[in-house]
């Protein structure tokens, strides 16, 4: 039988609980006039009635939703179609008591519901466990009622009769159930775990069991600092976290706050702290002043700035809801050194809870939730595109996920949809840059470049390889055998001989993030701005790590403390900053994320386990910041910057012997016409001491010359054609 | 069964006539009541010692005290009406609970066939158990309502009591006593037939 469509009801069944269908289906089911049905639909089920339609016409159907689902509204039916098989007939038995919550339109009547009443407007009605009943047909102050528990518990469904006991249990008010059905669904988070069920059970401790904590003598913390960059959903967690508990949330924003006139502001605050009290008489409630920073900054020296009045306020006002218990303020904020240090002490904003760059489990979880929804095809491997995804942040990865579906519509034929695949992950990635290195210095674009465009140098390439590479592929032999990841790489030679090559493509086979710090960058001619610079540099490349700062010509940045002339030069300065920055004491609290701590989820068998224990593995080696520093003159670096510890394996690149010159030759005339008498090993025996960068060139060269002498049109390129003679002698003008 | 049907719908007659008489006998006592209300506020706002008045011993106190035992006598006489159109209510309640059950007991030899067959004289099960339920229900929602609003006047908020007639009259629903108006002419044929 084909699906029944759903019409709106006849004016006649509005306030009923009849559910129209044709007769020939209500004898199918097996159903009697008025044989409660439960209908499950896609939103929800809902509780009705059976009743023919007036005109006997099969096909159609017409619900109730008067006892149904909370989230099951009218219009979320129009234009369903219901297949038979969702309409299950009940067996309802008249229920001898039921616990219900009631809503009331206006608070002034919340004391006085009378039990009797309640049971009257529900008399004759079939209710169902969980099930909401719209009682506003009888226009009376109770509008809604929720249905908690039949029998005490022991039946689903049931109908109400003149000898039913209606228990209430809760009064509420109906704005409260409608502001806390439009709040989000709390599945919409990932990855953060345990910050939200240690907020969770800070807002809960006060909220649901303030007896208890009279009894042992406790003040409640009222107040929470959320601390953490923007876009790691701290605004969200507090949403979730409120709807969680069944809490209203109360969110003051800055600029709504501020006002023109003098005292507006105080006024507006004042209000704010008014509606949060109110809210809390009717049931938990949570006040969460997002940006605080902006609403409340550190005081300045000079009295009488509108700010410093507003601070004042908000101190007095947090101090003064010591009597109202049931109501939690959480701030929330990206700077918190801009408060005002008054406002972070026990009894205002009693714990801070630092929310750090989601880590690379926490990525994991995060994209599981942000693609939950999305049809996924089965080669995108989620694993893969968080490790790809470091210093990517909450938003910067639903932003990622937005933007790869946008590219799988691009490319699906219109009219069918395509699911989402790891290319289009991947081009994704490419559009989409972590949050936290949009406005940073040292974000460098480059060409991705693979170990084997680089000729020669193999152990170069492997010693790179080891301390790059290998925490990231293989950390369980890592930390089997106690060792940690170098924190600098110091690479020396002759130019020319592809150090910044090197790094680069160490850089593109790790998928770390890669910061690159040229002089000029650093430079500036104001006091200080370079070291701050390099701080802040460093700064990021914490929040994003794992990450690979390079710095370019070393020599020239910092130089050396040991020549007096440069001893209070900026040189020094910066060469301090750098030298804390590499093995200083700690990192700064702000910075903190999460401790790595395992989290026990047991999912898609052994080897997704295995997996993850590698992943977290992989956390733990790779937490700190690599530097790599490239320099011709390691000889007038600070002898401080390279003992073991700060810049740990130091590299000599040297020019390429004979193997190396030939593989060099090979890669560079990978793409050049070759005449069947070049010889690339007679080629590299006569370029003694060329360089990686003179082989380019002279491949370069020799092209150039061939179309000098030949013509546009020439196919290959002789041995004849040799640049070398000419080369040598710009080269021993040069040097 | 339709015999049960057609005794259930005598009585929802009978009951018509009684619950309309007794919305009908409840108005002018509303009115007294919002007369009551007046004459409370215009004492209150009243200075009887600027008046010529003023001689006579505690007459505020005691003019209080009569229009307050005349509000009681009001009430308690609004509050006889509500139990005799509650009776109504439970008559109707209980005569259709009755004759759903006849139904249940008996559903197992009345197929949905046979409840949705109608004819000219004689409207289908399906629609008068519908009509029943309908009924029933008006009285059951009219009465709370009715008694709510009863139940809100107090005598500290006079203002409420001075609008109690009007807005008891906005409680009359036109449309479902001319439910059950059509309903009664529908089943006039078939009460008729024997």
């Amino acid at each position: 039988m084909e699906g029944l469509k759903v019409l709106p009801r006849d004016a006649v069944d509005s306030d009923t609980q009849r559910c129209r269908m044709g007769p020939t289906l209500m004898s199918r089911l097996g159903l009697r006039l008025g044989s409660p049905v439960l209908i499950r639909v896609l939103q929800g089920t809902c509780l009705c009635t059976a009743w023919p339609r007036p005109d006997l016409v099969d096909g159609y159907l017409q619900i109730s939703t008067q006892c149904a689902t909370p989230d099951l509204g009218t219009q979320a039916l129009t234009g369903l179609t219901v297949d038979p098989p969702q309409i299950k007939p009940l067996k309802c038995l008249k229920l001898s008591c039921v616990t219900v919550k009631v809503f009331v339109q206006s608070p002034e009547h919340k004391r006085k519901v009378p039990e009797q009443s309640v049971q009257e407007l529900l008399q004759g009605l079939y209710v169902h466990e969980g099930h909401l009943v719209d009682l506003s047909c009888a226009k009376a102050e109770i509008r809604f009622v929720l249905v908690e528990k039949l029998n005490s518990g022991s039946q689903k469904a049931g109908l109400v009769t003149a000898r039913t006991r209606v228990d209430v249990s809760v009064i509420q008010t109906v704005k409260h159930m409608e502001r806390q059905r439009l709040q989000v669904s709390a599945s919409a988070l990932g990855g953060v775990e345990d910050v939200y069920a240690s907020l969770k059970e800070m807002i809960t401790f006060p909220l649901r069991y303030p007896g208890t904590l009279r009894q042992l003598g406790l003040s409640c913390p009222r107040g929470l600092l959320l601390i953490g960059p923007p876009g790691v959903g701290k605004t969200l967690l507090v949403r979730c976290a409120a709807k969680d508990i069944g809490a209203t949330l109360v969110t003051v924003n800055g600029p709504e706050v501020t006002g023109s006139r003098p005292g507006e502001s105080e006024e507006n605050l004042r209000r704010m702290f008014d509606r949060a009290r109110a809210e809390a008489e009717e049931g938990p409630c949570v006040l969460l002043i997002d940006e605080i920073d902006s609403l409340c900054p550190r005081r300045t020296g000079s009295s009488g700035a509108p700010e410093n009045r507003l601070v004042a306020q908000l101190l007095t006002l947090m101090d003064a809801i010591g009597s109202h218990e049931g109501f939690v303020i959480i701030g929330a904020t990206n700077q918190p050194d801009a408060l005002d240090p008054a406002l972070r002490r026990p009894g205002r904003f009693d714990r801070e809870v630092i929310i750090g760059v989601p880590s690379l489990l926490q990525r994991r979880s995060i994209l599981k939730c942000v693609c939950r929804e999305m049809p996924l095809s089965p080669d995108v491997d989620l694993n893969a595109v968080a490790e790809m995804t470091c210093g990517y942040v909450g938003a910067d990865l639903s932003a990622l996920s937005r933007e790869a579906a946008l590219q799988a519509m691009r490319h699906s034929q219109a009219g069918a949809s395509e699911s989402v695949s790891m290319q289009h992950f991947l081009r994704a990635l490419r559009h989409v840059q972590p949050s936290c290195l949009r406005s940073s210095i040292g974000a460098t674009d480059f060409k991705p470049i693979s170990w084997e465009q680089i000729g020669g140098l193999e152990d170069v390439k492997l010693k790179l390889k080891q301390s790059i590479e290998w925490p990231m592929r293989f950390p369980e032999a890592f930390v089997r055998l106690g060792v940690s990841r170098p924190r600098g790489v110091l690479l020396y030679g002759p130019p020319g001989c592809a150090k910044t090559t090197l790094v680069k493509a160490a850089a593109s086979s790790s998928h770390c993030t890669f910061l690159s710090l040229s002089g000029a960058e650093l430079f500036s001619p104001y006091v200080g701005d370079s070291e701050k610079t390099l701080a802040q540099l460093f700064a990021q490349a914490r929040a994003c790590a794992p990450s690979i700062v390079f710095l370019d010509e070393i020599d020239s940045m910092v130089g050396s403390r040991a020549d007096s002339a440069s001893s209070h030069s900026v040189q020094s300065q910066v060469l301090s900053v750098l030298l804390t920055e590499l093995d200083g004491v700690g990192i700064r609290t702000v910075e903190r994320r999460s401790n790595g701590r395992k989290i026990a989820q047991l999912e898609g068998g052994e080897q997704e386990e295995a997996r993850i224990h590698q992943m977290e593995l992989q956390e733990v080696c790779n937490k700190d910041v690599l530097i790599v520093a490239a320099t011709n003159r390691a000889d007038v670096l600070d002898s401080a910057l390279l003992r073991p510890g700060r810049l740990d394996q130091i590299i000599y690149v040297p020019p390429p012997d004979l193997e190396g010159r030939q593989a060099v030759l090979q890669i560079c005339t990978k793409g050049v016409p070759l005449h069947q008498d070049v010889c690339l090993q007679d080629l590299a025996a006569q370029t003694e001491r060329f360089s990686g960068a003179d082989l380019e060139n002279l491949c370069k060269e020799a092209a150039l010359l061939a179309l000098r002498e030949e013509g546009l049109d020439l196919m290959t390129i002789n041995q004849q054609w040799k640049p070398v003679e000419e080369l040598e002698l710009v080269k021993k003008l040069t040097k | 069964m339709n015999q049960e049907l057609k005794t259930c719908f005598e009585v929802l007659k009978a009951n018509k006539l009684l619950w309309d008489s007794g919305i009908d006998e409840c108005k002018p006592l509303l009115c007294a009541l919002a007369n009551l209300a007046a004459q409370l506020k215009a004492l209150k706002s009243v200075q009887i010692t600027n008046t010529p008045l003023a001689s006579f011993p505690s007459l505020h106190q005691r003019l209080h005290y009569k229009l307050s035992l005349a509000v009681d006598a009001v009430l308690m006489k609004l509050a006889e009406k509500m139990d005799v159109l509650q009776r109504v209510r439970d008559a109707v309640g209980q005569q259709v609970s009755a004759v759903f059950q006849f139904y249940e007991k008996n559903a197992d030899t009345l197929d949905i066939a046979g409840c949705v067959s109608r004819s000219a004289v004689c409207p289908s099960v399906s629609d008068m158990f519908e009509w029943l339920q309908d009924a029933e229900r008006y009285y059951r929602l009219q009465l709370v309502q009715r008694r709510n609003l009863l139940q809100t006047l107090t005598p500290s908020d006079l203002t409420l009591m001075e609008t109690a007639p009007k807005r008891w009259e906005s409680l009359h629903s036109a449309s479902g006593e001319e439910r059950i108006a059509d309903a009664m002419c529908q089943v006039s044929f078939f009460l008729e037939t024997e």
